[in-house]
């Protein structure tokens, strides 16, 4: 768990990067630092790992005081992502990889065995990109070599600091799923940074939106949607709005009733299935794809119930309406 | 043929004996160069105060633009008031190391300045001490530009030293000397031509050594 508790940073000459920032990331949890340039966001993820030193205030990480815990150590417990990803350009991939791992003096073994699992996760053949160096990378595959090193020595806490921020739409969104998909397997406690809403939407298990250094709301990305905590809430989200809702909102929460049904065998048959947890986006996508009129929605194995295509484009008229968009 | 074997029979062992000396001279003088601006040209990256390093890398700047022979006449007016020796291989040396120092210490500098920040900061993240990062990420990255710097400063020192002859530090200095006094082109030409293929060579067993220094992923 990171605990920020009352958290400043000034700098000489007043100027106010971080103010009076309270707020905890839980055990597992992904929480979203988000907001435009100068809002404090990167200066609040650099103070975890002491890069920036906190003015006031305390930042808690296992239970100690950062500022009480010795400086190398911490860093070390802690991994570390950038935007400008920092790949050492002398060093083998396999080396950049295995920084932490020889600084936590593992043996060579072991951190050669972690090396290529990570490759390996990354969708990185270790037999071919293990001896590269970064420059015979591409972008996204340098990327994913900076978030590998940032695992490598399997640590409790990451911070991400726009990870994804400098590649291209279609890699950033590759690397997203590849990511969320890596992160429901290790479970790690993260701190991600980013400007991008829909990012933040999508990573986020919860959303802090900063603005000139002090939090604005704290919440779900779904709550921070429908239910902004103030006009700059309201006003970041912007003209996103309606985007936002058919990503936030789940088709679980548009059923129409939640009857514990039997399974049905006549629409378990059906290969395409909807899942609980999908966005509206997916749904409809789903629908365009299979040509159906309606689709089974399940939780896991339970079946939920059937759900229309008319049922959901109702819903997604009324989520126009309400954001006050006009099509 | 005949003049040409006359010419080493008469002045063969004298050359080789000055060239020898030139080396040493050379060498030495670039050794402490070397063992000065490396370590001052790393201490003022991590000095946080920029008019310290400003008024360092000026000095040395400055150093570079007194004419080499009136830098030996300083050099030697120097060691008479403190009571130094006038003559001999001291003067010189101290001469010779002064001029070596610019590109060592402006190579230096700039080269560990100018590696990425965004290197540096995720080594910093990551749990690399001061000493870890400079080892084996500021310095790796920067080898190749140091080299440069000392490929140049040897190249100049070679032919600086010609002049070290003035002082009596010996070299090949000493031949060109004979030559001019006494009016004798083989002296004039048993100082030169040795001075310039003695250039040549370090300056492109230098650069193999650069090449070869240059860490493989930043070979392009």
């Amino acid at each position: 768990m990171i605990q920020f508790d009352r958290v400043w940073k000034t700098y000489p000459g007043g100027a106010e990067a971080v103010c009076d920032l309270s707020m905890e990331v839980a055990e597992g949890e992904t929480v979203v630092l988000l907001g435009t340039s100068g809002s404090g966001k990167t200066t609040t993820l650099k103070m975890v790992n002491r890069l920036i030193e906190p003015t006031r205030g305390r930042i808690v990480i296992n239970g100690t005081d950062i500022m009480e815990q010795d400086l190398i150590q911490l860093r070390r417990g802690i991994g570390y992502a950038i935007q400008y990803i920092g790949l050492f350009p002398h060093m083998t991939i396999s080396e950049n990889i295995s920084v932490v791992p020889n600084l936590l003096k593992w043996p060579r073994d072991r951190t050669a065995e972690r090396v290529d699992e990570l490759l390996t996760i990354s969708g990185l053949d270790p037999e071919e990109f293990r001896e590269r160096y970064p420059a015979q990378l591409s972008g996204g595959q340098r990327q994913r070599v900076g978030v590998a090193r940032a695992l490598a020595s399997d640590p409790p806490f990451v911070l991400m600091d726009e990870p994804f921020g400098a590649l291209d739409p279609i890699t950033r969104e590759q690397l997203q799923d590849e990511f969320i998909e890596l992160e429901s397997e290790i479970k790690k406690t993260i701190l991600f940074v980013t400007h991008d809403v829909f990012e933040a939407v999508k990573m986020g298990d919860r959303i802090a939106l900063l603005d000139a250094g002090r939090l604005q709301q704290l919440s779900t990305p779904a709550e921070l949607v429908e239910n902004p905590a103030n006009e700059f809430v309201d006003s970041f989200l912007g003209q996103h709005r309606f985007q936002l809702s058919l990503l936030t909102k789940t088709i679980k929460t548009i059923m129409p009733e939640l009857r514990p049904t039997s399974p049905e065998s006549g629409s378990a048959k059906s290969e395409a299935r909807l899942r609980a947890r999908s966005s509206l986006i997916e749904a409809l996508d789903l629908f365009k794809k299979t040509k159906q009129a309606t689709l089974p929605v399940y939780e896991g194995k339970r079946f939920l119930g059937p759900i229309e295509k008319k049922q959901l484009l109702k819903v997604i008229t009324e989520v126009l309406g309400e954001t006050g968009e006009t099509s | 043929m005949n003049t040409l074997i006359a010419f080493f029979q008469k002045l063969g062992p004298e050359m080789l004996q000055r060239t020898m000396e030139h080396v040493y001279l050379t060498f030495l003088a670039l050794v402490i160069a070397i063992m000065i601006a490396l370590p001052l040209g790393i201490y003022l990256t991590r000095c946080r105060r920029p008019k310290l390093v400003s008024a360092i890398m000026g000095a040395v700047g400055i150093i570079q633009t007194v004419p080499t022979l009136a830098l030996i006449a300083f050099v030697v007016l120097i060691f008479a008031l403190v009571g130094l020796p006038t003559i001999g291989t001291l003067p010189a040396l101290v001469a010779l190391t002064l001029y070596a120092l610019l590109p060592i210490l402006r190579n230096t500098y700039t080269s560990i300045r100018q590696v990425d920040p965004s290197v540096i900061e995720v080594a910093r993240g990551m749990g690399m001490t001061s000493n870890q990062i400079l080892f084996s990420v500021e310095l790796p990255l920067s080898l190749p530009v140091i080299m440069a710097g000392i490929r140049i400063s040897t190249v100049w020192t070679i032919g600086i030293a010609t002049l070290c002859g003035l002082v009596g530090a010996g070299g090949l200095g000493d031949l060109i000397l004979k030559g001019l006094r006494s009016y004798l082109m083989d002296y004039l030409l048993a100082g030169t031509v040795p001075a310039a293929v003695l250039a040549l060579i370090f300056d492109s067993a230098l650069s193999g050594l650069e090449k070869w220094l240059t860490p493989q992923g930043l070979k392009s």
